[in-house]
């Protein structure tokens, strides 16, 4: 990343969102355009921060914050970027939740900020989300992708019923693609009960979930 | 045991403390609050060996402990507020806390008492693959490889993976027969091994309180059997588990409760995951009425508790326990390595010394295979995790440190490999529940290892 781009990382990666929001100002005014600072500097300072977490050289305080510094860049700068700039900028919208009858929370929290800090847009539902509410806050967030924890095998078949309410509604089934994931969770399980993707770790999670946006971007 | 008043206390602090968004919680309260105790009371882990040897760092984690969890509290999801213990508060009933408990029965009753670091009395072995998933035909066979091992105290409980040849559905009635069945499996499982008063852990296959409320009034359950629920990483609770506490108040059961930090979430690094697992163990006492209480630190990734950060700061976290009080502990061992890899086998004996020398009043386990894999667990791993703890109780500290160091050696670099092994009927035979052959000669291999190391398991006798 080019220098000029230091005091904005150092800024993201100090979760400190005053003197992110001063950088990114200063590039503008010199001259720098808002498709730039996200291009050029909040999306490999992201990416970065979210491989190192991968190597466990940072955690998720860091993560989290660095995905607010991120938000309030986005409320200040994406109303001055061009429509098909915004367009170009989105990795793609996420709903999340941990399944109904579950209530492991920290594993799919790490995937949600993880997923955040790579460029997605994540609505975090929390933990205990019965199957019909992930779908009805996908439709409310108008999102690509729904990701599904579950580290108890007694609520695997709720995952089943809300990857079912979206394979068999004709009107959902190419609106939206269901990562799933957890401990109990293996590859031949989410293929069994047609999950489009599959992941065992948060790092894992996101590589999944970009295969599954270029995939759908070319389909 | 009993203690009607404290648990309407509690109950009334999760009805009228502070209200908190529970993000504000997590990054305000959790975070940021180890983040502050770990720099005021300048806590570093040692960064040349796992086992903790600083008895003074060991209680400045204790302290900030206490001071961390005395401001960050415990959220109510249920009510979106806080349940907060002062400082003086926590200090006293920590004190008050039990220091032994009668667990079992018969022949097989026995005395969970609070250990010190370096005690040399062994920890009670708690052998089983506790929750974790196995097919309900191989149940009976699997739970009784643990139960004939003469060195296991008490059996754990896994859960079944069907009811009535039907997959289990939490909250609704296949939960509630799926507990039943449980508890019945793990009686003849006690039986068929000739320890029908061996205590057990239960109930594991019940996230939610109606399988466990229910199935606790079963004949099968023991008096002294031990009633396990989880709480909310990180720190948090919900009415489910208040209900499954109030319930074991009031059929006077042994409330144990544990605590699973995750390493890398909200607590950090080494030195924050230590302080906070510190203050996850207090408030199992103070908050949940712990008689007997745990934990199994997770890697956030792999799921394991066995690489050498989350060994540093358990070491850390137990001794600041076991320096300052006399709860309760038990560490379950939570390996990557499954049956038939002596990655296992390594990963039981490094985890097993770490936690002995440490302070731990229990050991539980190895839940193989980080608990995942459905069948992946044997009794054999259990009793070597016993002769483990009991040879490592004649240990000090440095002892210990270049043991667990030569465990580490062994499989640190294998750990993002998922070495898995193999399900229980390829380690053992089903019908004799005997360990098979090529089970039982990689298990004396490691065996004559560890001794070679200076693990006096030569000097341990199982019968």
């Amino acid at each position: 990343m080019e220098a000029k781009w230091d005091a904005l990382c150092r800024a993201i990666n100090a979760g400190d969102p005053a003197a992110a929001l001063a950088a990114a100002r200063d590039a503008l005014e010199d001259g720098e355009s808002p498709l730039a600072v996200f291009v050029d500097c909040v999306e490999p300072c992201l990416a970065d921060i979210g491989d190192r977490f991968g190597r466990l050289e940072v955690f998720l305080p860091e993560l989290m914050l660095a995905a607010d510094v991120v938000k309030g860049l986005q409320e200040e700068l994406l109303p001055l970027l061009q429509a098909e700039d915004s367009q170009a900028l989105g990795k793609g919208r996420v709903v999340i939740g941990t399944i109904f009858g579950d209530i492991h929370d920290i594993g799919k929290s790490i995937v949600a900020v993880l997923l955040s800090v790579n460029g997605y847009e994540v609505k975090d539902l929390g933990v205990g989300v019965p199957a019909k509410d992930l779908i009805a806050a996908a439709k409310d967030f108008d999102a690509d992708l729904i990701a599904i924890s579950a580290l108890m095998m007694p609520s695997l078949p709720y995952v089943r019923d809300a990857i079912a309410l979206v394979k068999e509604n004709p009107d959902l089934v190419d609106r939206f693609l269901v990562i799933v994931g957890g401990g109990p969770v293996t590859r031949e399980w989410a293929v069994d009960a047609g999950a489009d993707g599959y992941a065992d770790n948060a790092v894992g999670a996101v590589k999944e979930a970009a295969l599954l946006m270029s995939e759908g971007a070319s389909s | 045991m009993t203690d009607v008043t404290r648990l309407i206390d509690v109950v009334n602090r999760s009805l009228t403390g502070p209200v908190v968004e529970e993000q504000t919680f997590d990054l305000k309260h959790v975070a940021a609050g180890v983040q502050r105790v770990v720099a005021e009371y300048e806590i570093k882990a040692g960064k040349d060996h796992v086992v903790n040897l600083d008895a003074d760092m060991a209680d400045r984690v204790w302290a900030a402990a206490v001071d961390f969890l005395a401001s960050c509290g415990v959220y109510s999801k249920d009510s979106g507020r806080v349940i907060l213990f002062g400082r003086e508060e926590i200090e006293q009933l920590v004190r008050h806390a039990p220091s032994q408990v009668a667990i079992g029965e018969g022949p097989d009753a026995r005395i969970d008492m609070a250990r010190t670091v370096e005690d040399p009395r062994p920890p009670l072995v708690m052998g089983g693959p506790i929750g974790s998933p196995v097919p309900n035909d191989l149940f009976v066979p699997v739970i009784r490889s643990y139960v004939q091992e003469p060195i296991v105290d008490v059996a754990c409980g896994a859960t079944v993976t069907s009811v009535a040849g039907q997959e289990i559905r939490t909250r609704s009635p296949l939960e509630i027969l799926a507990a039943w069945e449980e508890i019945d499996l793990m009686r003849q499982a006690r039986e068929l091994a000739g320890r029908p008063g061996i205590a057990t852990t239960g109930i594991m296959i019940s996230v939610s309180d109606l399988g466990n409320l229910t199935a606790s009034s079963s004949p099968a359950v023991l008096p002294n059997d031990m009633h396990t629920f989880g709480i909310i990483s990180e720190l948090k609770t919900n009415n489910d588990i208040l209900n499954k506490l109030a319930h074991i108040q009031m059929i006077e059961g042994i409330v144990d409760p544990y605590a699973n930090p995750i390493y890398g979430g909200l607590g950090g690094g080494v030195e924050g995951q230590a302080v906070l697992l510190a203050a996850e163990l207090i408030a199992l006492s103070v908050v949940f009425l712990a008689d007997c209480l745990g934990t199994s630190p997770t890697h956030p990734l792999h799921f394991h508790d066995t690489g050498r950060e989350i060994m540093t700061a358990t070491s850390l976290a137990f001794q600041a326990v076991a320096r300052n009080a006399s709860l309760l502990t038990n560490l379950t061992i939570t390996p990557v390595g499954g049956p038939g890899t002596k990655t296992l086998l390594y990963e039981t004996i490094a985890c097993a010394v770490m936690g002995t020398v440490s302070g731990q009043s229990r050991i539980l386990g190895p839940r193989s295979a980080t608990g995942v894999i459905p069948a992946h667990f044997s009794g054999l791993e259990a009793r070597l995790m016993g002769e483990a703890v009991h040879a490592a109780a004649r240990l000090d500290r440095e002892e210990a440190v270049d043991i667990v160091q030569q465990g580490l050696s062994k499989y640190e670099h294998l750990l993002d490999t998922q070495p898995y092994g193999v399900a229980f009927p390829e380690v053992y035979d089903v019908a004799t529940v005997e360990p098979r052959a090529e089970w039982l000669r990689m298990y004396e291999e490691v065996k004559e290892e560890a001794i070679g190391w200076g693990l006096p398991l030569d000097a341990v006798t199982t019968a």
